[in-house]
């Protein structure tokens, strides 16, 4: 049977398994062994990269990254920092809402996790928002999109695994979505207060200058673990997996002796909890990489620049067809196999037409980003789901309203380089 | 029959835990005390780069294994959830089957792998005597534990299907169980 014929047919399989909700990682797998079978690639460099395309010091950093944000969580660092966010904010019409967003880009600051960034944020926020008579969908909806900043705001895990695929520093990726991820906060608190102002949801409090320092104060642990990791890698003293085991050090000591709320036996759920997550991340990188190879064979990177090339040839046109498939990609799929897949195809493509690495790399990133609160695969919407009890096809409604708020932002970011760029250089003296 | 089976229920709660525990725990202590002994110590132990990254990757596959038996992989489960009960049976032994032949796959080429390395005698980056193929044994334990729990699942949702229950389809989240 003719090669083109059988390829087809396997697309078409895939997307069958994708959609009868077969594990995602499955579904990446018989892509590989399918496409490996029909262009005649040996099936035994599955094995060798499922154990050989990890093996790489600079990933270690993700499950260090993914234990910290499980342990600002336990250790009740993430509330002190939520309730300096509301202190700050209480004053604005939706202050709550705008707490709430600035609660999640401050967990992103030590976390790298957008899902935890949500579940974490949300699970204390929420039933705040209700009780201070917010739509129950859009207090869900506020934590879910808030959490996609998660993997903007150094740290972040999906950037080292881009870092790690596109052989780009990971410190200088971090450093260029510090900004970034800082307007896409803007742009979802900007939307949360028109939200807020027009629907007359929450109560304003008036500003207690006494009640800022008194919660300020109370977070200082979580801004000294913000300034463990901004200064570590900005500085270039460590590189991020040292950020993330120094980080995981105090994190772990301030719970465990000054705040108290970690306990000795309580120590095995976190870790254990932390191992099922990087089970989940880590696998899918491994089987990505695998079907990266086998797109190589097939000359998928030659068809994707074909079609951008169809569009036209400037530089606005090629980052604007990009920009679209990664919005496509990110409906579908979840921000990992995006990455894997899409941006080792687009990157030279982009980079071609002379657009920076480093600034490709958080456009990339901020539109996978994007995809967390996208239908039908919106994975921060199924954690706001699970956290909050509210069935997903009801979130789906006002997370429109930050995707557009979002979408504007991604925008800037992508014809603005000075968003990404103006950081960097300080880096070079470093 | 009690003495078999205690540590049989033993392992089925805790194997992959205790496995996760012990590779997470060893893997960041070893991290952070590197880092302790460069910064302050200013020396450095040579195996601190390489233990690490073998034990990530056992925290990798027997987190894959876990997540299979928690069900906590990520899925797109909108349309599942629709389908009628039995369809949605079907498809879990779809699953079932899916990943059996994915790990008969897997397993085949890995257990190669570790061969290939123990006949080499490789021995771990900055190590004297700690063997490669000790840590290269995480993706074929990891699989045959992952190839149980497949096993169990399905015995679990045939359970469900006889007894008129509810399947596990829905997105469970991590940590909840």
């Amino acid at each position: 049977m003719d090669q083109g014929l059988l390829l087809g047919l396997l697309s078409a399989g895939v997307i069958v398994l994708f959609l009868i909700g077969v594990p995602i990682f499955l579904v990446i797998g018989y892509c590989v062994v399918g496409a490996s079978l029909v262009i005649d690639f040996t099936l035994a460099n599955v094995g060798v990269t499922l154990f050989e395309g990890l093996n790489f010091f600079g990933l270690l950093s993700l499950p260090l990254f993914i234990l910290t944000g499980d342990l600002i969580a336990a250790a009740g660092i993430a509330r002190r920092l939520a309730d300096f966010a509301h202190a700050c904010v209480s004053w604005m019409r939706g202050g709550l809402g705008l707490a709430t967003i600035a609660s999640c880009g401050l967990f992103a600051a030590i976390s790298g996790s957008n899902s935890a960034t949500t579940a974490t944020i949300g699970g204390i926020m929420h039933p705040l928002l209700v009780k201070d008579g917010y739509d129950t969908r859009f207090a869900a909806d506020t934590a879910a999109a808030g959490g996609t900043v998660g993997i903007i705001i150094p740290p972040s895990i999906i950037f080292i695994v881009y870092g790690f695929l596109m052989n780009l520093s990971i410190s200088d990726l971090f450093v260029a979505g510090i900004l970034p991820g800082i307007l896409m906060v803007g742009s979802m608190m900007t939307v949360c207060w028109f939200m807020a102002r027009k629907n007359r949801w929450g109560s304003i409090e008036p500003l207690d200058m006494i009640r800022v320092m008194r919660t300020a104060r109370r977070s200082y642990l979580g801004f000294f673990a913000i300034f463990i990791v901004i200064y570590g890698i900005y500085s270039g003293v460590f590189s991020p997996t040292e950020a993330a085991a120094i980080t995981v050090g105090f994190c772990l000591l301030a719970g465990l002796l000054v705040t108290r709320e970690i306990k000795w036996r309580a120590l095995p759920d976190i870790l254990l909890r932390s191992g099922q997550l990087t089970g989940m991340l880590a696998p899918m990188i491994a089987i990505s990489i695998v079907m990266q190879q086998v797109f190589g064979l097939l000359g998928a990177a030659e068809a994707v620049a074909n079609f951008v090339a169809w569009f036209g040839d400037s530089e606005t046109i090629v980052l604007l067809v990009c920009m679209g498939i990664v919005l496509a990609a990110g409906c579908i799929l979840e921000s990992l196999p995006v990455t894997v897949i899409f941006a080792p195809i687009l990157a030279p493509i982009a980079v071609a037409h002379g657009v920076d690495p480093v600034h490709f790399s958080v456009i990339f990133l901020v539109g996978a980003a994007i995809g967390f609160i996208t239908p039908p695969f919106g994975l921060n919407l199924f954690v706001a789901s699970g956290v909050t009890g509210i069935p997903y096809s009801k979130l789906v409604r006002f997370a429109t309203m930050y995707m557009a708020g979002l979408v504007v932002s991604w925008l800037l970011i992508a014809f603005v380089p000075w968003f990404s760029m103006v950081l960097l250089p300080k880096l070079a003296g470093a | 029959m009690s003495l078999i089976l205690a540590p049989i229920r033993w392992l089925d709660k805790n194997a992959e835990r205790t496995l996760i525990l012990f590779a997470y725990s060893a893997m960041a202590l070893i991290i952070v005390y590197a880092v302790f002994e460069r910064f302050i110590l200013k020396s450095m132990v040579p195996w601190s780069t390489s233990i690490p990254i073998y034990l990530f990757l056992w925290v990798t596959w027997i987190g894959c294994s876990h997540n299979v038996r928690q069900r906590t992989h990520l899925v797109f489960n909108d349309i599942r959830l629709r389908l009628p009960r039995g369809w949605q049976f079907a498809c879990l032994w779809f699953d079932a089957v899916l990943w059996l032949v994915f790990a008969a796959i897997v397993l085949t080429y890995t257990v190669e792998q570790v061969l290939l390395v123990e006949m080499n005698f490789a021995i771990v980056q900055g190590t004297n005597n700690v063997m490669q193929w000790w840590f290269y044994l995480a993706t074929p334990v990891a699989w045959s534990l992952l190839i149980v729990r497949v096993l169990q699942n399905l015995w679990d949702d045939i359970g469900r299907w006889r007894a008129n229950q509810p399947f596990l389809i829905d997105i469970q989240v991590i940590g909840k169980a």
